[in-house]
């Protein structure tokens, strides 16, 4: 491959990345909090693309530069046509609740429970999925105890014919989804049930004090008082 | 040369004539992926491992310009000590000094042998800096949020091997059997600048080509290979042992990524996956490639399985000790 169209790949890979960091696309293959590296990277392969491409005006014929290029691996720089295509012009979607594996966060009950910061003020603060498993499982303070929460999350129904709310969970970035769900409860839920499946909802409710029933992976139930459909957020992952 | 220059000149226009075509086509594939379960997750996860792994690289490819223009290779070899042992326990350490991923090192270790330093030095610092370096250390914490002692027993690991692997080469390893020479060094006298974006712009290439093998292949592995055979994996140590090693060698992961990768494989227990981190800047495909590009095909044949040996028993060993038996 000519160094030409080697620095239009590293030109065009800085392009791809500048895209999905300002298009927002970015929330669907890593964590929010990747996002002032995004666009400091995206920044820094458009800076070096261009620098490149100008000393290779400058110099002239490109090609006497090939003298130093013998260990370069040659053709192995095609490979950086794929993330520009798979980037810019496919873009793939957010993971859906079916291709994240099966098996559901496992939050373990069984390390030392130490108390937890409370929640925020107000009358019914916003706590995700996540958070509500690992407060519920190990949290010392009870700080989950009879208190309104605001639970966001996507219907799923279960085995029992019962509906939990879910929510794709990344550790890193999208290659570690998993599931995180709490089971809703209450009068409400029957009717919830009937939503079709991945309905989105905001649920005010209660998280039922769990009896300690020995299994060391239990998921933690909502008493339901109010749900509301709403649309998918712009950050489907929790 | 003038069929090698007749390929270069057409990848120019075959470049954009690619692009272009995906500009037409674009709204076609972007359905038939998105209306396939299996696609669109292939490339979701080929996009996640991808872009996190981004950053990581352009630090890395950053700081490895900076040592490039800053740090002659000649200086480094005349701080190492005359002791071959000596030397080898601080090349290994210093090999936290280059924050680059494998394919920065082995160039680098191929200088220093070529300017008659110990070789023994040389190649342990080839084998520590890819697997100990800050960047890589860093990585390895967000990675693993979960489990500190993971990076003490990387780290741990990933020098021991580097030093038996030194240690060996001082015992057993003999000269001949680098057969490649060195190119000659650069005639003209390039600046600062030209060469900081020189080295940049290489071991961005080279490393982000290597990485988008990498993450291709755990997209479709992460699609392809069943439930049902991972967890096997689970329960087996040796057997987990033995398939995350290969694994890292054929994946090629770059050492900047593969943490990101080895924690996205949950169903896996901690002491493969370990393995699996030790290996992989170790020894993997494409830098078996590389070995016998620079040091040549009779040095290849004979360091890269001693490594990969080495490799995967003490990252075993290291993870027993620290990680337990899960």
């Amino acid at each position: 491959m000519s160094r030409e169209a080697e620095n239009v790949l590293l030109l065009l890979v800085g392009i791809a990345t500048a895209m999905i960091t300002i298009g927002g696309a970015y929330t669907r293959y890593v964590k929010p909090s990747l996002l002032p590296w995004l666009a400091l990277t995206a920044a820094v392969l458009i800076a070096l693309a261009l620098a490149s491409i100008a000393a290779d005006i400058r110099h002239g014929s490109a090609a006497e530069h090939d003298h130093d290029g013998h260990s370069h691996g040659g053709s192995v720089a095609w490979m950086l046509i794929v993330p520009v295509v798979v980037l810019i012009f496919v873009t793939p979607p957010a993971l859906r609740p079916q291709s994240v594996p099966p098996k559901v966060t496992a939050v373990s009950t069984e390390v030392l429970r130490q108390p937890f910061p409370p929640l925020p003020a107000g009358r019914a603060p916003e706590v995700s999925i996540p958070d509500v498993m690992v407060r519920a499982a190990q949290d010392s303070a009870g700080t989950l105890d009879n208190r309104l929460i605001t639970v966001i999350g996507f219907t799923l129904p279960t085995d029992g014919g019962g509906v939990d709310l879910a929510r794709v969970m990344l550790i890193c970035c999208a290659a570690d989804a998993q599931l995180a769900r709490v089971h809703l409860a209450g009068p409400d839920a029957d009717e919830l049930a009937g939503y079709p499946e991945q309905t989105w909802l905001r649920v005010e409710g209660i998280v039922i004090a769990a009896e300690a029933d020995g299994d060391s992976t239990s998921i933690p139930t909502l008493e339901v008082q109010t749900a509301t459909r709403i649309e998918a957020p712009e950050n489907v992952y929790a | 040369m003038r069929l090698a220059g007749s390929t270069r000149a057409v990848s120019m226009p075959l470049v954009v004539v690619t692009m272009i075509g995906f500009a037409l086509l674009g709204g076609t594939v972007r359905a038939a992926v998105y209306d396939s379960a299996a696609l669109s997750t292939a490339g979701t996860v080929f996009s996640g491992i991808f872009v996190q792994a981004l950053p990581f690289l352009a630090l890395g490819v950053l700081l490895s310009a900076l040592i490039a223009v800053f740090i002659t290779p000649d200086r480094l070899s005349r701080w190492l000590p005359r002791r071959t042992s000596t030397a080898v326990l601080a090349a290994a350490v210093s090999g936290a000094a280059l924050p680059g991923c494998e394919c920065g090192s082995v160039p680098v270790a191929r200088r220093l042998y070529g300017e008659d330093a110990l070789g023994a030095a040389a190649l342990t610092f080839m084998l520590a800096a890819p697997a100990i370096n800050p960047v890589v250390v860093v990585s390895t914490v967000v990675a693993f949020p979960a489990q500190p002692q993971m990076v003490f027993a990387r780290v741990g690991a990933s020098l021991l091997t580097a030093i038996v692997m030194g240690l060996a080469w001082a015992r057993w390893g003999r000269t001949e059997w680098i057969t490649r020479r060195l190119p000659r060094p650069r005639p003209g006298q390039e600046s600062r600048w030209g060469t900081f974006i020189e080295a940049a712009r290489h071991d961005f290439i080279q490393a982000a080509s290597y990485l988008v093998i990498g993450a291709a292949a755990a997209a479709a592995l992460n699609v392809i290979v069943p439930d049902w055979m991972i967890e096997k994996l689970a329960g087996q140590l040796l057997l987990g042992v033995l398939v995350m090693a290969l694994l890292a060698v054929v994946l090629s992961l770059c050492s900047e990524a593969d943490a990101f990768v080895a924690a996205s494989l949950t169903m896996v227990p901690l002491v493969p996956r370990l393995v699996f981190l030790v290996v992989g800047p170790a020894i993997d495909i494409k830098l078996f490639a590389m070995q016998s590009g620079l040091f040549g095909r009779a040095f290849a044949i004979r360091f890269a399985p001693a490594t990969f040996v080495v490799a995967t028993v003490s990252a075993t060993v290291v993870g027993l000790l620290v990680l337990g038996g899960g």
